[in-house]
């Protein structure tokens, strides 16, 4: 039973550290543009779908294949970014939005076309036999994807804490018209803000898709999806949040999947954020700023 | 008319109803991303009485209504409260938790032979309450139309009286609102349940037409759909809505000059319409041009 | 002396409000110019359009000979002009240092910079103690310093002030504007928005009476009997 439990929580730990991934960019698009970006899925799966071509066209390796499921996120992103937030950054969150909606349409269309079935092998990150230890099973790429994650916070961190670029970000968060005011160009922030959390986000797809050895058309809603519950559980808005939403979420539902099935670990996830919402304890809404997503 | 053509024109009329709820809610100044969940709610209650139970449709679509409200109303109560993103967040979970729940729902009972009702995953068979009353095609669009009609003349006549005026301050400045008297977090209340009772009655025509439902029916792309058709359509008018389903569901399903790049042709013109018009085709200012015009006239 | 900053029949509305009706007025170089005004005339709302976060709807603003209406923000910086908004705006979550690196964001010169931050702790020492601690913690008045300093990080030609001793107390004020008294003894143009006319009027050159959108005088202290002046700063004139 404990070793059950262990296991459980071990192997959440490894999809919760992807979760992560998916959270901070998430959370970097909603804290610093203050808009809720509903094509950051459809972007990362476009992204997986070009190292998937890559993969069936040139057979290239694994760093390659990363590299270019990274690029292409950054890439779609950026038309993203243009198409559906820069004309409105003044305007209306919810136009931003839907906009970012019909984008999503898009980008999933685009990837369907280009790589019809409903299935694709990818190359998996690692072939070997998984670690054990004391009756526990580690996968290999499960350390590599907790490892990636780990060395992508500590990036984030330099960045947003050590660099000029970091402190432009975190002005804009905190007071964006204080920011203009004090001569950070906004757009220009925002712009790298996007790219940022486009190439967290490859490689979060990266991460998932090489570990499951297989790409899906269900990429897009399903990283959408994972990433905003994520970011919800974790308390809205906040990068150390993101990342604790993401694992707690990830062991949420190891645990939920092994107790009561499937369909329960998804329910399970969305009760327990619901109710997160409904009794609104402080550290959720640390976003207090009325000039919300509304 | 051909039948190909019916078919467009009673999804049209279906999807109406749930992007008019998703308007009804985006006027008061809330973002729901959970309309489908009453939708869906509406549509297994209204099958599951006519098809089990063996209700006329219009007692089914009733109850059904109801409980779409009712659904509406208990998802409100502790959710309204919260701002933006916040309650969009939580009718989303509260929606995907309804898709779940009809997807672990089983209820199913022999008759005539046969075993009929919810069965999970596997979806919802024998809704034949239209067929076996010998509605035509024809006919069940010009009852879904009538319907319609008849909700958005009410529409119509809500938003030109002063309980239109109150609905659209609480989404414009809700504390002005709050400070003429107005309970503010009652009357999103009444509206969230209105709006799924809304939602429920499209559900059940929804339900009768198709004669089979499953829970992937009723899924977040319903939901971000309807938003999306309340927002492209215009948030000036009740119309605006109908407009961008007719757009969507109309103009490309229609036609099929784009074949297989439908979305990409639509998405990208959608975006781009955003852009000029970030409140819709019909927002408030041609509303207001058109009333000037009319006013002009008499 | 030139004008530094000449502003001309500049209209600024927000939707179909007009905040500002055509408003008209000249900041000469190496002065201390003050706006003056009852609450609503439109004080802040110059402040902003002055400084790129509101578009005027017509009228032109120029600055130092050039052409600055519609720009953006950071462009405004560039030029050579920083604001101090009303209410402060610090950045809460950076600490006091970093909320000085964040004015002089636009700058690529390292070493003065860090020359700079000193000189601005020896100016206000309270924030020196208090360097690295998040500006969220200070007091209203140590915010107040902090917002100054953030705003002198730009080397800006021109200060724009909009509202400094707003819910300070008496004696912070008076510091406030002795260092007001300083940075103009120092060259830097002042234009200063303020509520506490009597305090303005000590250290102002010149100063602009603005009511309901529209520039209603214009002269040096002295021109206007004080208590006049007061009434129509808090009230607005009796004509209205």
């Amino acid at each position: 039973m404990l070793v059950d439990l262990l296991q459980n929580t071990l192997d959440g730990v490894a999809i919760g550290a992807s979760y992560a991934l998916l959270a901070i960019g998430f959370t970097l698009i909603f804290g610093v543009l203050r808009r809720m970006n509903l094509s950051y899925g459809p972007a990362i799966m476009l992204g997986c779908y070009a190292a998937t071509w890559t993969h069936l066209e040139f057979q290239a390796g694994l760093l390659a294949l990363a590299l270019v499921a990274v690029g292409a996120t950054v890439l779609a992103g950026a038309y993203v970014e243009r198409l559906c937030f820069a004309p409105h950054r003044r305007g209306s969150a919810i136009a931003a939005m839907v906009g970012s909606f019909a984008i999503w349409m898009q980008l999933e269309e685009v990837a369907t076309l280009a790589l019809p079935r409903h299935i694709y092998p990818f190359p998996v990150l690692v072939e070997a036999a998984p670690l054990q230890f004391g009756g526990l099973f580690l996968p290999r790429d499960a350390i590599v994807s907790i490892g990636a994650t780990l060395a992508a916070c500590l990036l984030l961190h330099c960045l947003l804490y050590r660099s000029r670029f970091g402190i432009a970000v975190r002005a804009a968060i905190d007071n964006p018209m204080a920011a203009s005011l004090a001569g950070i160009n906004l757009s220009s922030v925002f712009v790298r803000v996007f790219a940022l959390a486009s190439a967290i986000g490859g490689v979060a797809g990266y991460l998932i898709v090489a570990t499951h050895g297989q790409v899906t058309p269900m990429l897009g809603m399903w990283s959408t999806l994972k990433g905003l519950l994520a970011m919800m559980l974790g308390g809205l808005g906040s990068l150390p949040g993101a990342v604790i939403g993401g694992l707690a979420l990830g062991i949420l539902e190891s645990h939920s999947q092994w107790f009561l099935g499937p369909q329960a670990r998804d329910l399970v996830a969305y009760l327990l954020l619901f109710a997160l919402l409904a009794a609104r304890p402080a550290w959720m809404t640390r976003w207090t700023t009325t000039r919300s997503a509304s | 008319m051909d039948d190909y053509t019916i078919g467009v024109l009673t999804n049209i009329g279906l999807f109406a109803f749930v992007a008019l709820s998703a308007y009804l809610l985006l006027i008061t100044g809330e973002m729901s991303f959970g309309q489908q969940a009453f939708f869906g709610v509406g549509a297994y209650a209204g099958g599951i009485l006519t098809a089990i139970y063996g209700l006329p449709l219009p007692l089914a679509a009733l109850v059904a209504m109801a409980f779409g409200a009712l659904a509406a109303f208990l998802v409100g109560l502790p959710t309204l409260r919260l701002k933006g993103l916040y309650f969009a967040m939580a009718t989303l979970a509260a929606a995907e938790m309804a898709r779940i729940l009809f997807e672990l729902f089983h209820f199913q009972v022999e008759i005539d032979g046969e075993l009929t009702g919810p069965d999970g995953t596997q979806g919802f068979r024998g809704i034949r309450w239209v067929f076996e009353n010998g509605i035509e095609p024809a006919e069940y669009v010009a009852l879904v139309y009538a319907l319609l009609l008849v909700v958005l003349i009410a529409f119509l006549l809500v938003e030109r009286s002063r309980l239109g005026a109150v609905l659209r301050s609480l989404g414009e400045d809700p504390e002005l609102a709050a400070s003429v008297g107005i309970n503010v977090n009652r009357m999103k209340l009444g509206v969230a349940a209105v709006a799924g009772g809304l939602a429920a009655l499209g559900g059940v025509l929804y339900a009768h037409h198709n004669t089979y439902i499953e829970p992937r029916n009723f899924d977040i792309m319903l939901g971000v759909h309807s938003l999306a058709y309340a927002l492209i359509g215009g948030l000036g008018t009740a119309l605006g809505p109908l407009l961008g389903v007719a757009l969507d569901v109309g103009l490309l399903d229609g036609s099929r000059i784009f074949g297989g790049a439908r979305m990409i042709a639509f998405g990208g013109l959608v975006a781009v319409l955003l852009i000029f018009r970030p409140r819709g085709l019909l927002d408030e200012s041609v509303v207001h041009w058109f009333r000037t015009q009319a006013w002009r006239r008499t | 002396m030139a004008a530094l900053l000449a502003v001309r029949d500049v209209v600024t509305a927000y939707g179909k409000i007009e905040a500002l009706r055509g408003v008209s007025l000249e900041v000469q170089e190496g002065s201390i110019t003050c706006l003056l005004g009852p609450n609503g005339a439109g004080k802040t709302t110059l402040m902003f359009t002055a400084a790129g976060i509101l578009r005027p709807r017509s009228g032109s603003i120029q600055f130092a000979g050039k052409d600055i209406t519609s720009r953006p923000p950071h462009a405004i910086v560039a030029a050579g002009i920083a604001l101090v908004p009303e209410n402060r705006l610090v950045f809460p979550n950076l600490s006091v240092q970093e909320n000085l690196r964040a004015g002089a964001y636009q700058r690529g010169d390292g070493m003065e910079i860090e020359a700079d931050i000193e000189r601005l702790f020896h100016r206000f020492p309270r924030l020196r103690e208090r360097a690295s601690q998040n500006a969220g913690t200070l007091s209203g008045g140590e915010q107040q310093m902090l917002a100054v300093a953030r705003a002198l990080m730009s080397r800006p030609k021109m200060l724009l002030m909009d509202e400094p001793s707003l819910g300070l107390a008496p004696l912070v004020v008076e510091e406030i504007f002795r260092i007001i008294t300083e940075l103009h003894r120092d060259g830097t143009t002042i234009f200063l928005v303020e509520q506490n006319a009597h305090m303005a009027l000590k250290v102002a050159q010149h100063f602009y009476l603005i009511e309901q959108g529209k520039v209603t005088f214009s002269g040096d202290p002295g021109s206007l009997a004080e208590d006049e002046v007061i009434s129509r700063a808090y009230l607005g004139s009796a004509r209205q």
